[in-house]
């Protein structure tokens, strides 16, 4: 670890209050969270006590395990697990350490960028983690530069380089000998051996996540028995969560699930807007747009974020299970289905988005953009075109982290959702 | 009818192509014993060098049906050498490529060579993918010559000379099958190089060679000889009208490559292309380990006669890639 990092009483000081701050936020997104909406399903108990105890250092968490820092959802997971330590996904979504990574960053910057680099530079992270190195693919400009600038952290940064297109066996080849470099250097990082039989585990452990995760989806697709508020939130929990709790646990959620639905019990009436979500994603405590969304009478169906609906989803299949070829398949993985708007082409996107709206019956689409994330602002038109031409509506919102917008995006919000009421009946 | 239905998509179909090979391996290569023969239009490789196989591979009466004088083609030897097509297109079009990934005993002896190589961890060699799309092309070479050489031998094109007669049958004399498919059933009496002749030498000696380049072959590549298999070149037009088929629903593929991933011939258009229904290309042996490596439900179906028999599903991709692992529910975070 580098020990010139700057220690001093302003540092310490500005840590405090940022810290006292995020507990601010945090306790107040989750009460809204809670509280402005009934009967929420008694399974998301674990999960809002996971998000209200996310500052307190928790021992025995993970088992002891080492904890590598990850940036993106291009981090091949598996090799984490496989050499003994477990990784956490460091993403931020608080106002309060977007406000103290704006001294390191324009202010122009995209809030996510801002916010995470706050929590490098102040040493914020969930569970009190302290991670032995940080992932960081060179997916957007912006995350990628974070790791470069002077401060940001006193934990070392390791680029994954991640090709800019997908397309071609090229990027695909250059993609798996980064992986495999990965692999050499988590097992020189945490003096583990990555073998075949622990990889051969955590692929399975990750399978099983998979297996619930792509379950509580189909849910949501059937039946409208969970907000999308809470279902982001699960998601959430999963960057920091251990794995094994978090799948047995949402697994409960499910079964949950699954009975209200035998019962009728839905959470909104069958005639609410169904609204699918995408675009920049909302990482936890800022839940501005759905929380915004459910208060205002829609259920949010199913998000195309990679803090929610592509978290989990892609699958990894290996023929042979041995080394040399369950790593290339990892790599491949993380990289074919990957709908990143950070690689171009990205018509997987737009196919998987329209495929969504309808798998999931949707009624409408709101497109959330942060301020200052290029990529989802430059993809939001291309979109839009494509879902005109299947009619169907989309709301473009550009926001950022701060509360104070509300009163202009509640109105735009109601309104799209009076169109979308009026289309249903 | 719907509880069939889950329990064969849920299957373990490796496992299942694995025995079943075993039996047509058995069948096809030792059915003399049994006096069975099933066939003598074979569309794989049951060799008649094999004197208990038990069929004919096609590829043997067919060189001999073209080995006629043009003449003749107008009248008996045309006839016999449609009557042998068209026996020939009837068994193709029941299992179309699935003769290859199911029971052509040169396939099984390939995927046999693999399992030993997995069994010992050795990887599979990596290669450029564009030397090999140009190396493939050799199959369309070895048929248009398969069917050229026969009639060369018996005819003499504008003033050439007709072909030696020692080059005849020209496939059967460099076809692996002929060399390895013997020594099952302990007859080695097809390793020889016959140095009675240039041409006859040459011919025995490529065969030899072949053979060698097949096990090499197969220990490093899987399927490497299906690459220039002539035989798939005839499968593989009869399976655009054949009964069994391989379809993909393009607008419900990720193209996330699984199916890419496991496939034993490297056919990237079943990942990619998202246009096209029918999936089956010159190089696929319907293994259908593709149907079973994809997550997205009825993206891949195997159908016969329209009727869906193998469909991929989420559930059962699930139940095959976390078969193993039986991780436990974690008991330990409850509290």
């Amino acid at each position: 670890m580098k020990n010139n990092f700057p220690v001093n009483n302003r540092f310490k000081n500005i840590r405090e209050s940022a810290k006292s701050s995020l507990l601010l936020e945090i306790e107040k997104s989750l009460k809204e969270i809670k509280e402005t909406f009934p009967d929420n399903p008694e399974g998301m108990g674990y999960f809002y006590k996971k998000f209200s105890t996310v500052l307190e250092k928790t021992s025995g968490i993970y088992n002891g395990k080492d904890v590598i820092g990850i940036m993106c959802i291009q981090v091949p997971e598996e090799l984490i697990y496989a050499v003994g330590a477990t990784p956490v996904r460091i993403c931020s979504g608080a106002y309060s350490m977007e406000q103290a990574g704006t001294e390191l960053l324009s202010p122009k910057a995209c809030p996510l960028i801002k916010s995470t680099m706050g929590s490098l530079h102040l040493n914020i992270f969930a569970n009190g983690i302290e991670p032995l190195m940080i992932i960081n693919p060179t997916t957007c400009d912006q995350k990628k530069k974070i790791g470069e600038i002077e401060g940001t952290s006193r934990i070392p940064f390791y680029t994954l380089e991640l090709p800019p297109s997908k397309e071609t066996e090229e990027a695909r080849f250059y993609w798996q000998s980064v992986v495999k470099k990965l692999a050499k250097k988590l097992e020189n990082v945490t003096g583990q051996k990555l073998t075949r039989k622990r990889l051969k585990k955590a692929i399975s452990i990750v399978s099983l996540a998979q297996a619930q995760f792509r379950r509580f989806y189909n849910i949501r697709k059937k039946w409208p028995v969970i907000l999308g508020k809470d279902a982001i939130l699960v998601s959430n929990a999963y960057f920091f969560d251990d794995i094994i709790s978090w799948t047995y646990r949402l697994s409960l959620l499910n079964d949950e699930l699954d009975d209200r639905a035998m019962k009728k019990q839905y959470i909104v009436s069958k005639k609410a807007p169904r609204i699918f979500l995408t675009g920049s994603p909302s990482i936890f405590p800022n839940m501005k747009i759905p929380v915004l969304i459910e208060q205002l009478g829609g259920i949010i169906v199913a998000e195309e974020f990679c803090s929610s609906g592509r978290l989990l989803y892609d699958t990894v299949a290996v023929d042979e299970w041995s080394l040399y070829d369950m790593i290339p398949a990892l790599a491949d993985r993380y990289l074919k289905p990957c709908t990143c708007p950070s690689f171009t082409p990205n018509i997987d996107r737009e196919r998987k988005i329209l495929t969504m709206v309808k798998d999931f019956f949707a009624d409408g689409v709101i497109y959330q953009s942060f301020t200052g994330c290029q990529l989802y602002h430059m993809e939001a038109k291309r979109v839009e075109k494509i879902l005109e031409k299947y009619e169907i509506p989309m709301l473009y919102i550009e926001t950022d982290y701060a509360a104070d917008n509300t009163g202009q995006l509640t109105t735009r919000v109601e309104a799209f959702m009076e169109l979308l009421q009026n289309k249903i009946t | 009818m719907k509880k069939i239905r889950t329990f064969i998509n849920n299957s373990n179909l490796a496992r299942f192509r694995f025995y079943f090979q075993i039996v047509a391996f058995i069948l096809f290569v030792y059915g003399g014993y049994l006096s069975i023969t099933i066939s003598e239009r074979l569309p794989v490789f049951a060799c008649p060098f094999n004197k208990v196989s038990g069929g004919t591979c096609y590829l043997m009466p067919l060189q001999h049906q073209l080995h006629i004088t043009l003449n003749r083609f107008a009248s008996s030897g045309g006839l016999h050498l449609l009557k042998g097509f068209l026996i020939f297109a009837g068994l193709s079009l029941i299992f179309s490529k699935g003769w290859c990934g199911y029971i052509c005993p040169l396939g099984t002896i390939q995927d046999w060579i693999t399992k030993a190589r997995k069994y010992l961890h050795i990887s599979f060699a990596t290669y450029d993918k564009t030397i090999f799309d140009h190396l493939k092309k050799i199959k369309y070479i070895l048929l248009f010559l398969i069917i050229l050489i026969p009639i060369g031998v018996k005819n003499s094109f504008v003033g050439l000379p007709v072909l030696p007669h020692d080059i005849f049958p020209p496939f059967c004399k460099i076809c692996p099958g002929r060399i390895l498919l013997p020594l099952f059933s302990g007859n080695t009496s097809q390793i020889y190089i016959d140095f009675s002749t240039k041409t006859a030498m040459f011919m025995t000696a490529s065969g030899i060679i072949v053979a060698g380049i097949f096990i090499t072959g197969a220990f490093v590549k899987k399927r490497f000889f299906c690459l220039f298999c002539p035989m798939a070149v005839l499968l593989f037009i009869l399976s655009k009208v054949a009964f069994l088929r391989l379809n993909k629903d393009g607008a419900k593929c990720t193209r996330c490559g699984n199916c890419y991933r496991v496939c034993d011939v490297g056919i990237r258009e079943i990942a990619d292309d998202i246009t096209n229904k029918n999936i089956v290309k010159d190089d696929c042996i319907m293994c259908f380990k593709c149907v079973e490596a994809c997550p997205e439900n009825k993206c891949l179906t195997v159908s016969f006669l329209r009727i869906p028999l193998f469909t991929s599903t989420e559930t059962g991709f699930f139940k095959r890639y976390t078969r193993k692992s039986h991780t436990p529910p974690d008991s330990r975070s409850v509290k």
